[in-house]
């Protein structure tokens, strides 16, 4: 996956990581989400990109590979559509 | 259709409404408004009676004539208040007003028709009061939260929630069950002192009559996120969920000019400093013994 296709965090989101949780605040929308651990590493580390992300996460929770890829997927869809992802990647 | 504003839309020759000016005082954050009509002026001091003061103000804010229309309605029925970055300053504009805050400058200025009936001018300075109160209350390390302010023995217990969660209810069960006084069932400004916290009432319009709320600044107790339910109890809540639900239920949050960045660490100290915790709420007084039950515990 080059650079650009990289998913990028939306720059009119503000956030910060508490006690392991990230809090998004979506500026313009005014909406708020709070992450759970998973979330938070893989919102943490998104420049790693969905298959490093994957395959660190399977290491790390003692998951398959194809297991920990979903999840990922799914997770970066559910960013997609709450706006937190900049438009025009994937 | 909508009438573009820039900043210089508020320069140039403009009118006065007139000479009459006021201050009010929101936990001692006081914002003057000038340029007041003869008749405006008393209707606006009855409005904020409680609140008014001699302070030096932080902020003026004076009162130009304007046209009639700035935004059209929405299609939902809402209300449109918007707020826009420009390089000189920020402009918030809705359906009948316009104001400019020129960046860095201790005065603004409102354009609101003189045309209109006094009311439509008053909500015109109530909506600039907020804008600015909220601003003013960041830069002291504070902000204002969409909540019920309740005080008993001397210290405040802010409950929190969004429309429908049972703010007004909280305020008029302890008003008439518990004698407690209350600094607002809506808007509380909440503020940094050291490495504590204090609530104060705000005089914005909500349901509660003025000069009910009880004035000046109280200690802050504990914070609880209400949630209707059968029982009664509190719920530990996760520090980054109670900043979560906190910012969720601060107004403006919505605004450009990365005004949340500023706000996140705020409600993170808060946080740290004082209790936030759930309260499963059902409508009667006994919320009160949970909520001072758990003050008690170390």
């Amino acid at each position: 996956m080059s650079e650009e296709t990289l998913p990028k965090r939306n720059p009119d989101v503000s956030w910060r990581t508490i006690e392991g949780q990230a809090v998004l605040i979506h500026n313009r929308l005014g909406e708020i989400q709070v992450l759970n651990d998973l979330g938070t590493y893989i919102w943490e580390h998104l420049e790693l990109g969905p298959e490093i992300l994957a395959r660190n996460i399977a290491q790390e929770h003692e998951v398959s590979v194809p297991d920990a890829q979903r999840d990922v997927e799914e997770f970066m869809q559910a960013l997609r559509g709450s706006g937190a992802l900049a438009d025009g990647t994937d | 259709m909508d009438r573009p504003v820039a900043p210089g839309h508020f320069s140039g020759p403009l009118n006065r409404h007139g000479d009459g000016a006021f201050t009010v005082s929101v936990g001692g954050i006081a914002v003057q408004f000038s340029g007041l009509s003869e008749a405006l002026l008393p209707a606006a001091q009855e409005r904020y009676s409680p609140f008014l003061s001699d302070e030096p103000p932080l902020h003026t804010v004076v009162l130009y004539d304007g046209p009639e229309h700035y935004l059209d309605m929405a299609e939902d029925g809402f209300m449109r208040v918007e707020e826009r970055d420009f390089p000189e300053g920020r402009i918030m504009v809705s359906h009948d007003f316009a104001a400019f805050w020129p960046a860095g400058a201790s005065a603004g200025t409102l354009r609101v028709s003189v045309a209109f009936p006094l009311s439509k001018v008053l909500s015109a300075m109530e909506n600039y009061l907020r804008w600015c109160v909220a601003d003013l209350a960041i830069e002291r390390g504070g902000f204002v939260l969409h909540s019920a302010g309740l005080v008993l023995e001397g210290k405040a217990y802010v409950f929190f929630g969004h429309s429908g969660a049972g703010k007004s209810t909280a305020t008029t069960l302890s008003l008439e069950g518990r004698g407690a006084l209350a600094l607002s069932d809506d808007l509380v400004l909440l503020l940094r002192e050291g490495d504590r916290f204090l609530a104060a009432a705000t005089p914005f319009q909500g349901s509660m009559a003025q000069r009910v709320k009880e004035k000046g600044l109280c200690p802050l107790a504990g914070l609880f996120h209400l949630r209707q339910s059968a029982e009664v109890g509190t719920l530990p809540l996760a520090r980054a969920a109670a900043v979560g639900m906190l910012l969720s239920c601060c107004p403006f949050v919505a605004d450009p000019g990365r005004r949340s960045e500023y706000l996140l660490p705020i409600v993170e100290d808060l946080c740290r400093a004082v209790p936030v915790r759930e309260l499963l709420f059902r409508k009667d007084p006994s919320f009160w013994d949970v909520v001072l039950k758990r003050e008690d515990q170390p």
